[in-house]
């Protein structure tokens, strides 16, 4: 069942990375613009690593300014944006028609671990209307049609007026809720439009599996962090089979996945996390908060295998946790760095 | 919409209320070019600033303290009297300074020379000012208890959310609008309407750049080079290198195997300085500094990049005429050698402010000077003066700005 989690951490560094070291040479010979960073650094053609730490990253705010591909023009089949959170311009990730392939197969594989084989009926956390207007088509949107493929019979959980329909979500458990079934959300938007409604209408989600990911930061307010989550949704609704993912667009088709036990995510097989200090940039040892760097094999088309995010995580164990390999947990952002300068008297974000 | 008023510390007020308040005339009739009442305002005010309680937290209102100190003042008046018996000078009336919201105290230098000129005057400043800011505001209200009531009745500060309306009525009202604040405010001060005899003295974007002669550094004492690289690191990260007047490219003037060495050794003495002072970036401006370096190697600008820790990034430009001007981060600076002054002439644009200048000759930097026939370069300063403000700015003396001429020809 759990096919892409299973490599222990030695066994996870010995596969990867070679093809991680080779995904850099690739990248080098086909995009110019990363082949003249690495070689700014330093860092000739052709060098060996001794581990996947030791790999050359990438800030994930490159693919904001700088167009970075690895393919011809004439093959690319999808360009992703994503204005994410960090303000100024979205990113661009450029993808052929293998790697759009390759990142849907890989994400699907990845969400069987916790989902099984077949496709259940889905129930999303969100209004319908995030799918419909496909020209203002949001990283929200665009999160919520890519999952949409992994389930059946959607029912959405908001009304196109972004009110909760109760009476659509009982409609779905009506007809599914005796078998497993599929709810997709992001965090915030489970918590204030599933978690609230299905506590006042003591509605029974025990059969559900929750797939949510977006942050805890609009919940921070109202107390709830992922233990309290997690507590409360068993609690009050029956529903135990929760799992937080961490991703992002800049390396779409990879997901750090939470475990069946919760508050640790864990890296599919062809994934890995590293955690550097800030100030020395080296890995940071278990227990020790620092900037999140993720590691996949996926982007081909895309220098985007080693990047460096702007969240802050900690490492909370190797090897000792409900699967093998790093276990870790996303603790926020880093705050947006400002400059005092001249030039500024109505810059952007204090229009108000 | 209401105005908070800051200067004199007030009720709120309405635009075209506090306008109506400075039209009526001051007790003891209008104010002069270098009026007493005002320097002695000023002068008080300047004392309170060179409190050591108030300089010792906000070192850079000390600075501002020695700018208005009474024999600064009467220094700078004195360059004022240029002009033959027929000619009269006079204060251009009603001035609105629009400065910008990160750098604390320059709306202070503007105003006092423009206070100083006669002029009646109106300070925006920002919503998001603080510390150094708030200090001037207080020491300002505090000087206000022995000052003439013409300095209240003629100079205002005020600060308000961004609002086209305010903005349009004390344009209207102006004769002098002053904006601070890079290209983006200049231009979107400038759609609201000035009258037709008004006029906009602007401060734009600027870029500034560090030169070193090979040749004076290896000639310098060891003494020398350590207050050279004194200087630099407060050019450079006291406005986290975003200042106008901040040292962006670090130009080597002479012989490369000399520079390199050079280069090295006034790196390792940056450190130093560094590690003394207790330079911490922070995490996200070390990012910051590595999307920006990384940036400019993708963009082929640059042909390489070191770190030494998360204070200092320097990089080497790939051709010494195609600068890197953009705020890359605190402590980041692109580096390349030249042989000889000249070569920096194809280099320089408009745009170009200050040169931090070491180990040249005077002879050498009019040369560079006269060589740009002023087509860039406001201002040659030493290593450690970069931000130093200067009545003459931007290639402007600002006491002229501020007034105007009448002539009796009779």
């Amino acid at each position: 069942m759990t096919a892409l989690f299973e490599l222990s951490q030695a066994q996870r560094e010995a596969t990867l990375l070679p093809q991680l070291t080779e995904l850099t040479e690739h990248h080098r010979a086909h995009c110019e613009p990363y082949e003249r960073i690495l070689g700014a650094l330093g860092i000739e053609r052709g060098r060996q690593f001794g581990a996947i730490a030791d790999l050359p990253w990438l800030p994930v705010r490159m693919f904001k300014n700088h167009d970075l591909k690895s393919v011809p023009d004439d093959e690319v089949f999808k360009v992703l944006t994503s204005s994410g959170t960090t303000g100024s311009g979205a990113s661009r990730i450029y993808l052929d028609k293998e790697a759009a392939g390759a990142q849907t197969r890989q994400l699907g594989a990845t969400l069987q671990t916790v989902l099984g084989g077949k496709r259940l009926p889905m129930l999303m956390v969100d209004t319908v209307s995030i799918i419909k207007n496909r020209r203002s088509f949001s990283a929200r949107g665009a999160g919520v049609l890519g999952m949409a493929t992994f389930g059946r019979n959607h029912v959405y959980a908001l009304d196109e007026n972004d009110q909760p329909d109760v009476e659509a979500v009982k409609g779905f458990l009506a007809k599914h809720g005796n078998e497993p079934f599929l709810i997709f959300g992001f965090t915030f938007m489970v918590w204030l439009y599933l978690y609230e409604v299905a506590k006042e209408h003591n509605l029974d989600l025990s059969n559900g599996i929750l797939i949510h990911s977006g942050g805890w930061k609009k919940l921070i307010d109202r107390a709830v962090d992922n233990t309290e989550f997690r507590r409360r949704f068993a609690e009050d609704t029956g529903l135990t089979r929760i799992h937080n993912y961490y991703g992002m667009i800049e390396q779409i088709g990879t997901v750090f996945l939470e475990g069946p036990s919760g508050n640790s995510l864990y890296c599919p097989d062809f994934a890995d996390v590293v955690i550097r200090n800030p100030e020395t940039w080296e890995e940071q040892p278990i227990g020790e908060p620092g900037v999140i760097e993720v590691i996949s094999t996926l982007p081909r088309s895309y220098p985007g295998h080693v990047l460096l995010t702007e969240d802050l995580g900690v490492l909370h164990g190797i090897d000792d946790g409900d699967w093998p390999g790093k276990r870790f947990s996303v603790l926020g952002r880093l705050p947006r760095a400002e400059a005092r300068g001249c030039s500024d008297t109505f810059s952007g974000g204090q229009a108000a | 919409m209401k105005l908070r008023q800051r200067f004199p510390a007030g009720a709120d007020i309405e635009a075209d209320a506090l306008l109506a308040e400075l039209t009526g005339e001051p007790d003891g009739g209008p104010l002069k070019v270098g009026d007493e009442r005002i320097i002695s305002f000023l002068t008080t005010f300047a004392r309170k600033l060179l409190a050591p309680a108030v300089a010792r937290r906000y070192p850079e209102l000390a600075s501002l303290g020695f700018f208005l100190r009474k024999a600064e003042i009467a220094k700078a008046l004195a360059r004022l009297s240029d002009g033959d018996a027929s000619t009269l000078r006079f204060p251009r009336g009603l001035v609105f300074h629009i400065p910008p919201a990160n750098v604390d105290t320059i709306f202070v230098y503007s105003w006092a020379l423009s206070a100083l000129a006669g002029n009646r005057n109106v300070v925006r400043i920002s919503p998001r000012s603080a510390g150094a800011a708030e200090a001037v505001v207080d020491a300002l209200n505090e000087a206000l208890a022995d000052a003439h009531p013409a300095v209240v009745q003629t100079q205002r500060m005020v600060t308000y959310d961004r609002d086209d309306a305010v903005t349009a009525a004390f344009s209207a009202a102006s004769d002098l609008r002053v904006i601070w604040g890079g290209d983006r405010s200049v231009n979107e001060v400038r759609k609201l309407a000035l009258a037709p005899h008004a006029r906009d003295l602007t401060f734009p974007d600027r870029a500034s750049f560090a030169v070193i002669s090979v040749d004076g550094w290896q000639a310098a004492s060891a003494e020398a080079r350590k207050e050279a690289v004194v200087g630099f690191y407060n050019d450079s990260y006291w406005f986290d290198q975003a200042a106008c007047s901040s040292p962006r490219v670090v130009f080597w003037v002479g012989d490369s195997d000399a520079a390199a060495r050079g280069r090295e050794e006034f790196r390792q003495l940056l450190a130093e300085v560094l590690a003394a002072r207790g330079e911490v970036i922070e995490p996200a401006m070390a990012v910051q500094k590595r999307v920006s370096t990384y940036g400019a190697a993708a963009d082929g600008l640059a042909t390489s990049i070191r770190f030494d820790g998360n204070a200092l990034a320097t990089m080497e430009l790939a051709e010494p005429t195609t600068l890197v001007r953009e705020w890359l981060g605190t402590g980041t600076f692109p580096q390349v050698t030249v042989d000889r002054l000249a070569d920096l002439v194809p280099a320089i644009q408009r745009k170009d402010q200050t040169l931090s200048v070491f180990g040249f000759s005077r002879d050498e930097l009019v040369g560079l000077v006269k060589a740009l026939a002023g087509r860039g370069i406001d201002r040659v300063v030493p290593f450690g003066s970069a931000l130093t403000f200067s009545a003459i700015w931007d290639g402007f003396d600002l006491l002229h700005e501020f007034t105007r001429l009448t002539t009796v020809s009779v």
